[in-house]
Order: structure tokens, then sequence, then C-alpha cells
């Protein structure tokens, strides 16, 4: 097991952290917002753990706290997320559609380069030498397995919850679920923030795993493979952020044997789900499915 | 059916990993480096002079035992590093790994290394703390506060009525900053001044406002921290702007690529270097002549610090065999990976890079540094690194 667990215990629990990601994306998704601020929260989450572990200032806490430091740095990551993902998504979420999106970019890019430029963040080099919270890196596991369980159980009832049907009458037509009677700019502000909520906390716990901090953390980059999770996936259930982010976070990975051939492999999958497979892939399941219970029994019509 | 299949994928899973177990044979060392991602020509630069020193060394090998290169792709990013290191580890059990390509990586990957007890001999990675992330961490690669001010006292001595600096950097590149400090700190020493400070970023393609600034302050120095594209771009403009005076490249420069960036424009930056191929010693004549011969171009200083890098592990692993009076293949792989370690820091070796040692931190102590500067031809496409000076 010890064997299994040291070859495959990064990839494993760097599944279970993409897949967290993708539901940061996944919660604003819900209310029909694309937002791509998620890499902007993670990267702001990494550094507040990252500075509250390593800055001088902060031995004294350390030193009284413990271990007890670590959900102390997850708390304020996630609640300096949150304050900031209110403040930024009172005024985007204004814009809708691509404007939005755009707006959310240039939010990451903005914190990147004051990152980049302040002393506290390390510049260009980042923090690093990080104190552990686990020796191995497969232990991380037991903080970010509970944390996506923990979001499951979360989205599963936020879904049928009178907040979760808001969220969906926005999706379908703001304009509509306006003259329902939702105060739609309170929704879309609510799955905003609790995205960015998800993606400091996660930033937060990542900070120690991956030993060093630095402004190539949550780029740009991120954000479109976060989206690509979520679209692969399927953005209209709860398990496509959880399967996209699994799949395509464990491909590159699984196969590194090929090598050069790996990344050919890897984009050809993102052309072809994205051609084939509109609805992502729990969609393409759930419209099999339907076939399936369609043509064995022929009494039954579509539900 | 399917069951007992899963059952037998498991147990040689697990079977793997029992007991302890001897050094394979060939002999095993890991390179892993960015052979993908925006850092590859840097990383594909390493590769290859990695693969020259395979070729080179296994003429007689470790005491005859032959060695075996094997690469795993980093790519630009942290977490790439890390399962590259975790694979080259843990699955093809390597006495030894060679990388990562980029600092920040190293920060991320060296310490899941020295956790696991694996020498790790950094080809590249220059940033202040690198062989302060553990006992099992050294590196081969000269750091940027040890390099970078020859090139300014070496300008002055060209130019002595130099007497106002220009600085620029991408302010986005982990070794631009902290090169540019560094240079900086040479600058005041000198008693020159600063004119004017300016940043860009490793993407930009458009460098008007920095070069006016540069027209605009007088300056009569220019130095540049920046990578090769941007860097020369910025060269090029400068100079179609009228800038005369002396420019200095930091290390993003000290390579062929940038000469088709900025083409005749490239002719007479000043750039100090850890690595020249034209540096004599019976080694790097023997690296240089197999480099042109597989790859027709001379060797860059990554492919030079990286088999410098293999050259270290390789000797490590003869002085080993002869401290334990056993063949490498005799010993368990935990043990060899431990005195490998001790072995690497003691001596000196005599590299392409000159006489090194590693220090008891594992650190570089390098001897020899060049100043050269950029010579292109009539055409405006093909140039050399002219030594200026060797620093001693």
């Amino acid at each position: 097991m010890e064997g299994f667990l040291q070859n495959y215990g990064f990839l494993l629990v760097t599944l279970l952290q993409q897949s967290l990601l993708a539901f940061s994306l996944y919660f604003p998704l819900m209310a029909g917002q694309l937002s791509l601020a998620s890499p902007g929260f993670y990267a702001l989450g990494g550094y507040i753990a990252a500075i509250m572990s390593t800055a001088p200032e902060c031995t004294p806490l350390r030193e009284k706290l413990g271990t007890g430091i670590y959900p102390l740095e997850w708390l304020a990551a996630g609640l300096i997320s949150g304050v900031l993902a209110l403040v930024i998504g009172i005024s985007a979420l204004r814009l809708r559609g691509i404007y939005l999106a755009l707006a959310t970019i240039a939010f990451v890019e903005i914190l990147r380069v004051i990152c980049l430029n302040l002393e506290i963040t390390g510049g260009a080099i980042g923090i690093f030498d990080i104190p552990q919270l686990f020796a191995e890196r497969w232990s991380y596991g037991l903080i970010f397995g509970p944390l996506l369980l923990l979001t499951l159980l979360f989205v599963y009832r936020l879904e049928n919850s009178r907040t979760g049907r808001a969220l969906k009458a926005i999706r379908e037509d703001e304009l509509a679920a306006g003259a329902m009677g939702i105060h739609t700019t309170y929704y879309k502000v609510l799955a905003f923030v609790i995205g960015a909520v998800l993606a400091g906390i996660v930033g937060a716990m990542s900070a120690p795993f991956l030993n060093t901090w630095n402004a190539r953390q949550g780029t740009f980059d991120a954000s479109i493979s976060y989206l690509a999770y979520v679209l692969i996936g399927g953005s209209r259930s709860m398990w496509g952020p959880l399967l996209g982010a699994v799949l395509l976070a464990s491909l590159p990975e699984l196969l590194r044997p090929l090598k050069d051939a790996r990344l050919i492999i890897n984009g050809m999958v993102l052309v072809v789900a994205s051609i084939y497979l509109p609805q992502g892939i729990v969609g393409a399941l759930g419209r099999l499915k339907r076939c399936v219970v369609k043509n064995t029994s022929p009494m039954g019509g579509e539900r | 059916m399917k069951f007992a299949a899963v059952v037998t994928l498991v147990v040689t899973l697990f079977a793997g990993a029992a007991g302890a177990e001897n050094v394979s044979k060939p002999i095993p060392i890991g390179i892993a480096v960015a052979q993908t991602s925006n850092v590859a020509l840097f990383g594909q630069e390493q590769m290859n002079g990695a693969k020259v020193a395979e070729k080179y060394f296994n003429i007689s090998g470790i005491n005859g035992t032959p060695i075996k290169l094997i690469s795993q792709d980093t790519g630009g990013d942290e977490a790439g590093a890390i399962n590259a290191f975790q694979n080259l580890v843990s699955k093809e059990k390597v006495v030894g790994i060679v990388g990562p390509t980029l600092s920040q990586q190293a920060f991320a990957a060296d310490p899941v290394a020295n956790r696991l007890k694996v020498p790790v001999i950094a080809p590249s990675n220059t940033a202040k703390g690198i062989p302060q992330i553990g006992e099992f961490v050294g590196r081969v690669s000269a750091p940027v506060a040890k390099v970078a001010p020859f090139a300014v006292t070496q300008a002055l001595k060209l130019n002595p009525a130099i007497k106002r600096v220009a600085i620029l950097y991408a302010q986005n590149d982990a070794f631009c900053s902290s090169e540019t400090t560094i240079f900086q700190q040479a600058v005041k020493r000198q008693k020159l001044e600063i004119a004017t400070l300016q940043k860009f970023m490793t993407t930009d393609t458009d460098f008007t406002t920095q070069a006016t600034a540069v027209l605009r302050a007088k300056a009569d120095l220019v130095i540049i921290s920046g990578l090769a594209a941007d860097g020369g771009n910025l060269v090029k403009q400068l100079r179609q702007l009228g800038y005369k005076g002396t420019i200095i490249g930091g290390n993003g420069f000290n390579t062929t690529n940038v000469f088709p960036v900025c083409g005749k424009n490239c002719e007479g930056i000043l750039v100090a270097q850890a690595y020249s191929p034209l540096a004599q010693n019976p080694l790097n004549k023997a690296f240089v002549d197999e480099y042109r011969r597989t790859f027709i171009k001379d060797p860059p200083q990554f492919a030079a610090q990286s088999f410098t890098a293999i050259q270290l592990i390789v000797e490590g692993l003869r002085k080993v065999e002869i401290a334990t009076k056993k063949k490498i293949t005799q010993l368990d792989l935990a043990t060899v990976r431990v005195e490998l370690n001790k072995a690497l820091r003691k001596g000196s070796y005599m590299t392409p890079l000159g006489e090194i040692s590693l220090d008891a931190e594992g650190d570089i102590n390098q001897h020899s540094f060049y100043v050269s500067k950029i010579k292109m031809d009539i055409s405006g496409k093909v140039g050399v690194f002219a030594i200026v000076s060797v620093v001693k």
C-alpha cells in the first residue's frame, strides 16, 4: 500500500484539489455566470497561508497555536476571499456573459501583478520553505478529501433548496427570474462568494502541499483549465466538475509513458469532447441512459 | 474474473515496493527538466547536454558498469516537477536526479526528493536558498550574485566615462528580478547613478515606452535582465530609436537564441558568463566537439551545466565504489543514494565550467567566469560570444 501511495499519492491529492477548484467555478455557473476569478482567490488563499506560516511577524502566533495554525489559515483565507469577492462581485456582476469573464480575468491579472511587486509575497520567486502539515504528500488527502465530500454534500443540498432553484432560474433566464420576484443580484453575488471562499480555502491548503507559493499559481491558464473541467465534465450536474477534473488532471500524468505524444492526445481529448459532447460527459451519459431505457422498455416514455 | 484481475494488478503494484533492493544495471540517473511549456527552450538544451554526457561517460562507465539517463518531463509548473521527481524516485529507482529547470520548481520538488533521501543536483537553479532546501540538494549553477557584477566592472574598464545607468528588467521572471537587484547593487558600488529603472514582461513585444525613457534619461550604460525573446527585442528597439551607448545583457542573453531576435543590433552586448565554449580545458574541448557533432552548434551554458551535473553524479558513483570496495549494482539503492550524496560534496571536479567543487551545503564553488562581447557577422544572422576577459 505504501509503495502505491508513494507513487501516486501526489497525483491522487492533486485530483481532489483540482475537483475542488472546478467546483469553485461551478457555483457561479449554477447561476449562469461565467466567472474566471477562481484562480485569483486560489492564489490569494495560498499567499495568506504561506505568509502566515513563514512570516517572522506571525512567529508568536505559530508557537502559541502549534498545528492549530493551519485551520486558522484556512479560515482566514476563506474569510478574506469571501469579503473581497463580495466587493468585487457587487460591481462586476452587473456585467453579463463575456464581459463578466473579461472583468474576472482582469482581477486575476491585477492580483498577479500586485503579488509580483510586493515584498511580503516574495516577488517573482515567491515564498518557499513552507512548514509542512504532513510529511507525506498523500496525507494531504486527509484534508482535501473531507473538504471535497463537504462540498459535494453542500452542492447536493443546495441544488434541491430554494436558493438552488433560484440560481437555476437565473441561469435559464435572468429577466424571467427577476419578473418572478427573485432578487437576481443577491443570488448572483451569493454564488460568486461561495465559489471564492472555496477557492481561497483550497489555496490555503495547497501552499504547504506544493512546498512553495509564487505568482505562477492561479494564472489565466489555470482559469481555462478549471473552465475545461466543468465544461468537459458537464456544467448542468454536480458530477460534471468532479468527473471533468479527475479525467483532465490525471490524463497528462497517466499518459506519461507516451512522452511527447501525451500532450497531443490530451489536446485531442479536449477537442473531441467539446465537439461531440456539447453537454459534457455527464450530459452525454444522461442522454445515453435515456436512450437505453427507451429501447429496452418501449412503453416507458421520457421522464 | 474481473475481480481477480484487479487483485493481481494491485498485488503487483504493491509488491514492487517491498524490501530493500539493489541498484539496477545499467545504473539509472534521473533527469527532470522542462521538455514542454514555455521554458522548454532551456529544458531541451539541458537535455542535449545530458545526452552528450551519457554518451561520453559511458565510454568507460562506472568502472565498467554503464549508466542510463531516465528523463521525465516536468513541464513549466510546480506540480509537474513534483510528479516527475516522484516518478523518478519511486518508479524508476534512480540513484540521483538532475533538475529541475526553474528555481520555483526546485522549491516545490526538491523538498520531496530531500525527504526521500535522494541526491539532487540542480543544473540551472540560481535563486538564493536553493542549497539550503536540504542536505540532499546541491547545484552546479553559480548564483546570480556571483556572476552578474563582472559585466559591470568590465563595461567600466572598456569605457571609464560611464556615469548614468539605465536598468531594465522583466518583472514576471524570478531569475530576472533577482538578477536586477544584483546589478543595481553592483552599479551603486561603482558609484554610478541609476538614471532610470524600467520594468517589462517577458511576454511583451513593444518596448517603445522603456526605450524612450532610456533616451530621455540620457543613459550611457543600459543593463537588461530579460530572457532571449523579450530582451533581444528590447535591444533591437533601443538601437533603432537611436541609443548608442554600451549594453549589458543579463544571463538571459547568454544563449545563441538571442541572435535571430536582435540580428545586427546584438553587436557589442556584454554578457557575463558562467560558461564559455571557448574556455581552454581538455574536457570542455571534448564536450564542445561532441556537442557540435551531434547538434551542429556550440553548446550553450544550460547544456554545459547539465553535462557537469551528470559528470558529478558519475564521478560521485566512482568514488562510492572506491570507498565501499563494492560494485554499485551490488549495493542497495538507499545506501547508494546516501553515499553518493556524501561523495558529491568531497573533492573538486575538472568540468567544462572549469574547476569546481561543492561546499558542505551543496552550493557550487566555481573558480573562473567570463565576460564576453557578442560579435555578429556581416549577414547579421550568425554571431559568437567572444571572450573579452576571464575572471579568476
